[in-house]
């Protein structure tokens, strides 16, 4: 099978998925751009202060929840120095923020939704100085965090944290892992 | 304004589907893409006249569709749903899953690639650019994309090889 061949056959596969949405609401969604665009922006510091978490969702079928599938994670460090973490399922917080910390990353872990009450947002918050610490990407079966210890500056930390939500629209259950930095100090962070 | 809105309609009844398929192959789940397509599609009649000039006008919609998706993501704490991984490819009995139109296996290749790959095949299988646009539309270099490209298939014909219909030799 030629490169041609072998997108072609990938192409087919797709031959089913349908945009179903009418014209005529894309048309009334581009009158509410419309509107949306001749609003006054009021919104940039919320923006701003945000830019330090991003988040993501898996979804769960709802007849494949826990007990059987309970979760896994390695940490494992690269030869740039990075530190991968590949977290399958959601189990072991404190591990998992013990052995970052041993690997030298200022890190608070947890895995039930909430954040440690300990910690405060980054004094200095910025997309770009976020996305050069912590990268993310959804492999099979699993979700890697690469955490670029050198990046990170010495009053900060890195926070991870994921909880289980309910999903209903898709009929599950939902596992959303949040990341972020959060401000170093020894109830937080470790350090 | 008539003749835009047709105008509109017959792009969108023409490139829908194809740009449906482009974004779905890079959010993986089929929900998320709709409605990143339709806001993409909305913002694209909100400046009809501009985007009926662009060389691409497709190209625009899935790229500000992926755009949509990632301002989303990086705005602040919401879910951004995504097939379960472990769904896809060993649990076709799941909820929900026999009604995925993808093969499972076929999308579990695909977004097992990393994300500027699955952009560039996205571009090329979907709408057809060719490497010069595909290269506009991401604002790489071509011969960046050709070499995406070329892992991109490599790393597909060995995921897929054994799962895909194979051609016959008389």
């Amino acid at each position: 099978m030629n490169d041609d061949a072998l997108l072609t056959a990938v192409r087919e596969t797709f031959a089913g998925v349908r945009m179903d949405t009418p014209p005529e609401q894309i048309v009334r969604r581009g009158h509410a751009v419309r509107a949306r665009r001749r609003l006054p922006r009021v919104a940039g510091t919320v923006a701003v202060a945000a830019g330090t978490a991003v988040a993501v969702t898996a979804l769960l079928p709802a007849s494949h929840q826990p007990g059987a599938h309970l979760a896994a994670w390695t940490v494992a460090r690269q030869g740039d120095d990075a530190i991968l973490v590949t977290i399958r399922q959601l189990t072991d917080p404190a591990g998992l923020q013990r052995t970052l910390r041993a690997d030298g990353v200022r890190a608070t872990v947890t895995f039930d939704d909430q954040q440690n009450p300990a910690c405060r947002n980054y004094s200095r918050p910025s997309s770009a100085l976020t996305n050069s610490v912590i990268g993310m990407s959804l492999g099979n079966r699993e979700l890697t965090l690469v955490i670029h210890p050198s990046a990170l500056p010495a009053d900060a930390g890195v926070q991870i944290s994921a909880g289980r939500l309910e999903h209903p629209k898709q009929g599950g259950i939902a596992i959303g892992l949040g990341f972020g930095l959060v401000q170093a100090s020894a109830e937080c962070t470790g350090s | 304004m008539s003749n835009q809105r047709a105008d509109f309609a017959e792009f969108y009844r023409r490139s829908r589907n194809d740009c449906l398929r482009a974004v779905l192959v890079n959010v993986g789940d089929q929900d998320t893409a709709q409605d990143l397509v339709a806001e993409a599609f909305a913002r694209a009649w909100a400046s009809w006249r501009t985007v009926s000039r662009h060389p691409a006008p497709a190209a625009w919609v899935v790229r500000t569709a992926l755009n949509a998706g990632v301002s989303r993501w990086r705005r602040r704490r919401r879910e951004i749903p995504l097939p379960d991984p472990g769904s896809l490819a060993s649990l076709p009995a799941a909820a929900g899953a026999g009604d995925d139109p993808v093969d499972p296996q076929v999308m579990a290749a695909l977004l097992r690639l990393p994300a500027r790959q699955r952009q560039v095949v996205a571009l090329r299988l979907f709408l057809d650019l060719d490497t010069g646009r595909t290269a506009e539309v991401l604002g790489i270099a071509p011969g960046t994309v050709t070499a995406h490209l070329a892992r991109a298939i490599a790393a597909l014909r060995h995921d897929l090889m054994p799962v895909l219909p194979q051609e016959t030799s008389s």
